[in-house]
């Protein structure tokens, strides 16, 4: 009886202590060892899948910095940007001086900008593409080398680090993607070099699951001046079709580089101006060639000369884009892109030896 | 000869105005046809009534009326033909009319040469904004990117250019 009442004061066994040790001891490594492990990384087409999906399912407003190099000069802009589901965009213009006060709002079927300092408002089209397309990884994955760097944190978030590297013809990108939202945080783009030529970043973002319709609706200040540049015809798909309205003195080839193939074509016009313009793409990018007889435009005086086959031409680089024009046979060409210059310049010979 | 070209001849035929052969076959399709002895009849009722009519001289009155009418125009005339010779032998009217003539002429050539160094001028800025309307479906392009390019064309569309603002 003695023995019996001095176990229940001394409490369980030591067997069952060591246990109950053994179990927590197990626990707590798991813990920490679970702590410690890194989350894996997800695969390139997942979390470019999760990017192109971002557009039907996010909101959000933040500010973002866009810094361009073209050529011996830079620019960097400031912007507060917002945008809703499903394409539609708001967008001010804090810097530069130059540009500060112009605010365009896209409601996914008319862009509107007002241009303060000359109390003036230019309606187009819109220019907000807001349906998801998960597909387009896998044609970019065809088309780029792409590979996950790593786990990067950018303004407090988590964000996986993309980098692409083009197949035959575009630029070096590397990309910061919202790992929780698929909204690029950060985009650099590199030269052949490796120098940085575009940047463009978030330095604030909250998403939003509903941002009020009311901020994507353009209200016309009173007594402000609205211009309507609706300068494109309609789409046309067929080359027969684009030559047919154009006139046959314009090259229309099926293909450029034999990766590029005709999207769509219009004839744009502003004013006695008119230009034949053929879209091609390679699934990724987009190359805009434009004609415009002699007759009807002398030739621009943009950018820099540039040395091709074709003879006179000159080259500008936008930021984003770079222009090469140039002239022959009583014709005077354009073609725009994404893409190197001397990409450019290889569509431009191809061109004049198609003629 | 057919029908319908006979009817057309017979007041000719009745006057005796028509060549000998084409008489003969008139003659002999009316020995044939009802209907264009009828209308030779008739004619020949209508022609004998118009000659049995009197002869009626117009009043003095519309004679003067009509020579003074004329004589009004032909002076009109002459003054509008005089006028304009004496204007043009003034070297500063002659001067005056080479160059409205010069103008009409040249204003087409000055006109297409000025659209043609305006599309120059405005020419890239169209292409960058056609561009970067296309480049819409681009998945990589920053839409606040887009906005900047496309808003700066335009200005320049509208002939108020933005001159990019340099970092220093």
């Amino acid at each position: 009886m003695a023995v019996a009442e001095a176990r229940k004061r001394r409490g369980p066994s030591f067997v069952v202590r060591a246990a109950v040790a053994c179990v927590l001891t197990v626990a707590a490594a798991g813990a920490v060892a679970s702590a410690q492990s890194p989350k894996p990384l997800p695969s390139a087409a997942d979390i470019l899948r999760t990017m192109f999906a971002a557009p039907a399912l996010v909101d959000y407003e933040g500010t973002k910095v866009i810094s361009t190099v073209q050529g011996t000069r830079a620019e960097t802009v400031t912007i507060l940007e917002a945008y809703k589901r499903l394409g539609r965009l708001r967008l001010e213009f804090l810097s530069p001086e130059s540009v500060s006060g112009r605010l365009i709002v896209d409601d996914g079927l008319s862009a509107w900008q007002y241009e303060p300092s000359l109390h003036l408002v230019i309606r187009g089209p819109s220019f907000v593409q807001g349906t998801a397309h998960p597909e387009r990884a896998t044609e970019v994955l065809r088309r780029y080398r792409v590979s996950v760097l790593g786990r990067e944190a950018v303004i407090g978030r988590d964000t996986v680090v993309v980098a692409l590297a083009p197949g035959e013809a575009g630029s070096n990108r590397r990309l910061w993607i919202d790992e929780a939202t698929g909204v690029a945080l950060r985009t650099e783009e590199r030269d052949a070099g490796g120098e940085i030529v575009y940047v463009s970043y978030f330095s604030r973002v909250s998403y939003s699951l509903n941002l009020p319709p009311a901020l994507f609706r353009f209200r016309q200040p009173a007594g402000a001046k609205m211009l309507n540049f609706y300068v494109s015809g309609d789409a046309v798909t067929s080359v027969n079709e684009l030559q047919a309205r154009a006139g046959k003195d314009i090259i229309l080839p099926a293909r450029l580089l034999n990766r590029f193939a005709f999207r769509d074509g219009r004839v744009a016009r502003h004013g006695a101006f008119t230009a034949a313009a053929a879209a091609y793409t390679d699934g990724v990018g987009v190359v805009t060639v434009f004609q415009t007889p002699i007759s009807r435009m002398a030739f621009p005086n943009v950018g820099g000369p540039v040395a091709t086959r074709t003879g006179r031409a000159r080259f500008l680089d936008v930021g984003y884009f770079r222009v090469l024009v140039w002239q022959s046979r009583g014709m005077n060409y354009a073609v725009l892109g994404n893409m190197p210059q001397a990409v450019l310049i290889a569509i431009a010979d191809e061109l004049a030896a198609s003629r | 000869m057919i029908h319908a070209r006979i009817v057309r001849q017979l007041s000719a035929y009745l006057d005796g105005e028509l060549d000998p052969s084409v008489s003969r076959a008139v003659a002999a399709h009316l020995a044939e046809c009802d209907a264009c002895r009828h209308e030779l009849a008739m004619l020949r009722q209508v022609k004998g009534l118009l000659e049995r009519l009197p002869e009626v001289e117009p009043p003095q009155a519309v004679w003067h009326g009509l020579r003074a009418r004329l004589a009004a125009e032909d002076r009109a005339t002459v003054t509008i033909l005089d006028t304009m010779r004496a204007a043009f032998r003034r070297p500063a009217v002659a001067a005056v009319a080479a160059m409205v003539v010069l103008l009409l002429v040249a204003l087409p050539l000055v006109k297409g040469r000025i659209d043609r160094l305006q599309a120059a001028d405005i020419g890239v800025d169209l292409y960058v904004r056609e561009h970067a309307l296309q480049s819409v479906v681009d998945p990589f392009v920053d839409r606040a990117y887009l906005g900047l390019l496309i808003g700066d064309a335009n200005l320049a569309l509208a002939g108020a250019r933005r001159t990019p603002g340099e970092e220093p």
